[in-house]
């Protein structure tokens, strides 16, 4: 066979030296005629013709090596094919099960092919690289910040070894790293817009904008799919104002890539003219963010305010973000070693403190083909842990089928007995087996695909959880596709090879004699069937962990209304609305959405309560009780009737009302752990809050409960209420408190907005048990999936330890009528058999508890209010193994009681 | 298994075993071993030329001869064959075979 093999590898070189020893035969019969008197002509012409067909041969013997290999697959597969259609429920149920732990690893690795692997569509990615920078924490040591970062718009994420990186620098650093840089080609800058009104032929929706650089396109190498992309010439102050929008953009609001050159735009109502349209695969730097706009970077100026100026100065301000292009030939080490240096210099004169001289950010850069890591950190633990879970799914399915076809061998071990003493070699035979159970994998591959495509598909659904611009795409292409048919390959050869050495055991007499025996395939059995059970256990103590952490998430006390509200966001800042009109605008909103029948009272904030913490312009400055500092605590600016609306109790004093205007004495709300800590049993009302930033003092006027403020996992931190009026926000959040299902409102609501002002899109509108659901979208997304992995998982190891016992039983029909015959009682004999089942499912715990324990630690990070040892969770998961091992072995062991003595005995 | 029948002029099958003989005393080459054939029987046997180089490839797929590059009396490169062990056996067992079937026929043909 390897010959064989060899042979075929080597056919081009074989057919040439078989060529060659042609040619000196015809030579040396040539060379022989001639001495007997022939011309030399006449002796090669002779010599060829008594040879015969020179080609013909060739070909014969070159077929010899070549089609054997061939023509014995095309029998194995022909006889693959008979053996499976002869035993169809097994087949079927071997390729079921295949399918269902192919597609779900195919699927998950999609997923992390899209988020891990996969490259910026632009030309020569290798090339890129993103400019990072990290430092010591700036609380290090103390509680004060202290760094030369004293302003960010932007992520900071955690480093090693407790250090922070990030990707923001100051305009100062751009300009500094940009002049006469020897190792890159090209170095751009952009940072993420956020979204924007756009106003298209009076029709405004909210886009989102990514500002970027003159070199931005030019550094990234791309070309545009109509007109032209922004250039150096467009991003600099007092340039005319471009914009290229996202080829979706052109289509949607254009009709057309080619219908949007030229066309006037208005941003938060500036006048943009739109340039150009980005190819369609192109997505910016981000996978995370799809951006609808590209604006040169100096734009923000007019769209941001005069307040964006100040941003290019500020050498302390953290917000564009850089990647670039290295020269041939520079390596990303050489281009670090060159740079960094420069940086270094660079931010040590924007120290203004030896504190903060001690720990200065240090440039490093990171590849960037792949574009920003956003998603990869959001994403890549996630999928290891699910892909881990799938990969365990599919031992066990291997493990199930090798047990399987082991039995499969037994009735089949006459079969290859024959084969083997009638002279097949042994590598033949299990040649052919292996054969067929590559068959069966690769029947199972197919379906698996096609599994994968469902799989894909409600992963990204369960996964996205109805956010708008969810750009998390998965897709089965070509490189999926083959590691999926590697996967297949590699489970058929690992579930086919045990059972097909087994059965073509060279002691072939005995099995030719009376086809039974076999201890060892018994071992073999029993150590899969124990395999399964353990990973079966592994898998239910995931999925309790994570259902017991939904579990927890639901039943946390929000401390305010979950049903029947709606929320929308509205942004009239950004449609032209100016103070002091604004803050009348959304009051007088307020009313008319109060006004709509069915709403019993409507109110407005900053922000959702669930995500305020991390939108919008929150207060975030230092809050004092006269000379106290307060810490901890959260601001949510909110409007009229917040408390009602949302049904947080009013413990003391009045919440914000209509009585509170822009003119009025600042008012402040605060929750009961804030009074409690602060004033101890005093009454809190009538006292003040100091907001040190906005040099403003606020009235204490009541006390509400406390309530879960930014994210279910928090602990309820102190909350202090401001009025909207009074801190009138750019973006406002509303409220309706609605009879029945609040989505039926949202024509209304459009209706009204439309009415007060055309130019203003409605966003986020969604209910708050949604948003509230929203966040825990990936402890949901865990808990729905891993149970079904543990059904499933159980289910196989189910069928395996069913048809291991079955096959027991049946070997074991002559002692069970023996044993029945002397008066054992039916009962002694289920006995029997269940205390084997129990032995196989105390085995498999035994091994899988610490390993349960020790992989638990590994999703430490996922679990909520749940530690990774739980044991009601161990205990509630080995008592459901062990009660369904009882159930799969009750029935052979039910079978075994009722064997009639008389009739076993006969068989005997 | 697929195997080619063979245009040989006397006896089926023999044409591998009369190859295995030849090799059985000596190392050759192709056109050596076709020689070989026809002067130790007299001129007899006429190997058909052409049908060599298949059997040959056959043997050695089999793992009975095995073929290495030489160079021959007269100086040419040409791969020369030598037989295995496997190849001897294979030979003891055709040879028996064949000679069963001889005496059978010489059997029949000796029958009044």
């Amino acid at each position: 066979m390897l010959r064989r093999l060899r042979y075929w590898i080597e056919s081009a070189r074989r057919s040439e030296e078989l060529r060659e020893e042609m040619e000196l035969h015809l030579a040396e019969k040539a060379a022989e005629l001639q001495a007997d008197g022939m011309t030399a002509e006449r002796a090669r012409a002779e010599a060829r013709r008594r040879f015969g067909n020179v080609g013909l041969k060739h070909e014969e013997s070159r077929e010899i090596w070549i089609t054997r290999f061939w023509s014995e697959l095309g029998q194995d597969v022909r006889y693959g094919c008979r053996t499976m259609t002869a035993n169809k429920a097994f087949s079927a149920l071997a390729v079921l099960s295949l399918a269902l732990g192919i597609g779900a690893n195919t699927a998950i690795y999609s997923f992390m092919e899209s988020i891990l692997l996969r490259s910026l569509p632009v030309g020569d990615p290798e090339s890129l690289v993103v400019l990072n920078w990290h430092s010591r924490p700036p609380q290090e040591g103390s509680k004060e910040w202290v760094h030369v970062i004293h302003g960010v718009q932007g992520i900071l994420w955690p480093g090693d070894k407790g250090a922070m990186v990030s990707g923001m620098f100051p305009y100062g650093a751009f300009e500094t790293l940009r002049e006469e840089n020897p190792v890159f080609s090209t170095l751009f800058g952009y940072f993420n817009g956020l979204n924007h009104n756009l106003a298209v032929r009076g029709q405004a929706t909210s886009a989102s904008a990514e500002y970027v650089t003159g070199e931005y396109f030019r550094g990234l190498a791309v070309s545009p799919a109509a007109g032209r992309l922004i250039d150096s010439e467009d991003d600099r102050p007092g340039a005319a104002p471009v914009a290229v929008i996202s080829f979706a953009t052109s289509q949607n609001r254009f009709g057309g890539p080619r219908n949007a050159i030229g066309q006037s735009i208005l941003v938060d109502n500036i006048p943009f003219t739109v340039i150009g349209v980005a190819p369609p695969e192109f997505f910016g730097v981000d996978p995370a963010v799809a951006p609808d706009l590209y604006l040169p970077l100096h734009t923000n100026v007019l769209v941001d305010g005069a307040g964006a100026a100040r941003m290019y100065g500020d050498g302390n301000f953290y917000w564009i973000e850089m990647m670039s292009r290295l020269r041939p030939g520079v390596s990303m080490a050489q281009a670090q070693a060159v740079l960094a240096p420069r940086f270094h210099q660079w931010v040590g004169t924007t120290a203004k403190t030896d504190g903060e001289r001690a720990k200065l950010p240090a440039l490093i850069l990171n590849p960037g083909a792949e574009g920003l890591g956003s998603l990869r950190r959001q994403y890549s633990k996630p999928l290891y842990v699910l892909l881990a879970m799938v990969g365990l799914i599919l031992a066990v399915t291997c493990a199930n089928i090798a047990n399987l076809l082991l039995a499969r061998a037994a009735a089949r071990r006459r079969e290859m007995a024959v084969r083997l003493s009638l002279g097949a070699g042994r590598f033949r035979v299990v040649r052919q087996l292996l054969t067929e159970s590559v068959m069966l994998a690769a029947l199972g591959g197919a379906f698996g695909v096609l599994f994968a495509i469902w799989g894909v598909r409600s992963l990204t659904l369960l996964l996205s959880n109805g956010q708008e611009n969810f750009t998390l795409h998965a897709e089965l292409n070509w490189s999926v596709l083959g590691v999926t048919a590697a996967l297949s390959v590699v489970c058929g050869l690992l579930f086919g090879l045990a059972p097909a050495i087994q059965s073509t055991r060279p002691d072939v007499m005995p099995a030719l004699r009376n086809g039974r025996g076999g201890g060892s395939r018994r071992r073999a059995q029993h150590v899969l069937v124990v395999a399964q059970i353990a990973i079966s256990f592994l898998i239910l103590v995931a999925a309790g962990l994570f259902v017991r952490t939904l579990n927890k998430l639901h039943s946390v006390q929000l401390g305010y209304a979950r049903e029947n509200i709606l929320l929308f966001s509205l942004n009239a800042r950004q449609a032209g609305h100016r103070d002091p009109e604004i803050a009348t605008f959304y009051t007088d909103l307020r009313k008319r959405f109060e006004s709509i029948p069915g709403v019993s009272s409507a109110t407005l904030s900053h922000a959702s309560i669930i995500s305020a913490g991390h939108a919008g312009a929150t207060y975030r400055g230092t809050m004092k009780i006269g000379a106290i500092t307060i810490a901890g605590a959260g601001v949510m600016v909110a409007g009229p009737r917040f408390l009602t609306t949302m049904q947080i109790p009013i413990l003391a004093g009045r919440e914000i009302d209509e009585r509170d205007q822009p003119g009025s004495t600042p008012v402040a709300v605060i929750s009961e752990r804030l009074a409690r800590t602060y004033f101890g049993n005093e009454n809190p009302v009538g006292r003040r809050i100091t907001f040190q930033d906005e040099k403003r003092d606020l009235e204490i006027v009541g006390v509400s409960a406390n309530l879960r403020y930014g994210g279910l996992k928090q602990e309820s931190p102190m909350t202090v209420f401001a009025a909207a009026s009074q801190f009138s926000p750019d973006r406002v959040t509303y409220a309706l408190r609605t009879a029945g299902d609040p989505l039926r409102y949202v024509r209304s609501v459009h209706e009204i907005v439309r009415e007060a002002d055309s130019r203003i899109p409605v966003t986020n509108v969604i209910t708050q048990a949604a948003e509230i659901d929203r966040t825990i979208s990936r402890e949901v997304t865990f808990a729905k999936l891993c149970t079904g992995f543990a059904v499933l998982a159980l289910l196989i190891a189910c069928v395996g330890l069913y048809g291991t016992m079955s096959y027991n039983v049946a070997r074991q029909i002559g002692e069970i009528g023996i044993r029945m015959a002397l008066g054992a009682q039916r009962g002694a004999v289920v006995w029997m058999v269940l205390r084997r089942v129990l032995l196989l499912a105390a085995v498999g715990l035994a091994i899988s508890v610490p390993a349960a324990l020790s992989a638990s630690q590994l999703v430490k990070s996922f679990l909520f209010d749940t530690q990774p040892n739980d044991p009601g969770t161990l205990a509630l998961a080995g008592v459901v193994l062990l009660s369904t091992a009882i159930l799969a072995g009750y029935a052979p062991a039910r079978r075994a009681s009722r064997i009639d003595p008389l009739a076993a005995l006969r068989h005997e | 298994m697929g195997r080619k029948a063979q245009k040989n002029d006397s006896l089926p099958g023999s044409l591998d075993m009369l190859i295995l003989r030849t090799l059985s005393l000596r190392d050759l080459h192709g056109y050596g071993i076709v020689q070989f054939i026809q002067q130790s029987s007299d001129n007899e046997l006429l190997v058909e030329e052409g049908s060599l180089y298949p059997a040959l490839q056959r043997l050695e797929l089999n793992g009975w001869i095995g073929g290495v590059w030489g160079v021959t009396s007269n100086n040419r490169r040409a791969r020369i064959y030598k037989i295995t062990a496997a190849g001897r056996k294979q030979l003891a067992v055709e040879t028996r075979q064949y000679a069963k079937l001889t005496l059978a026929i010489a059997r029949v043909m000796g029958a009044e």
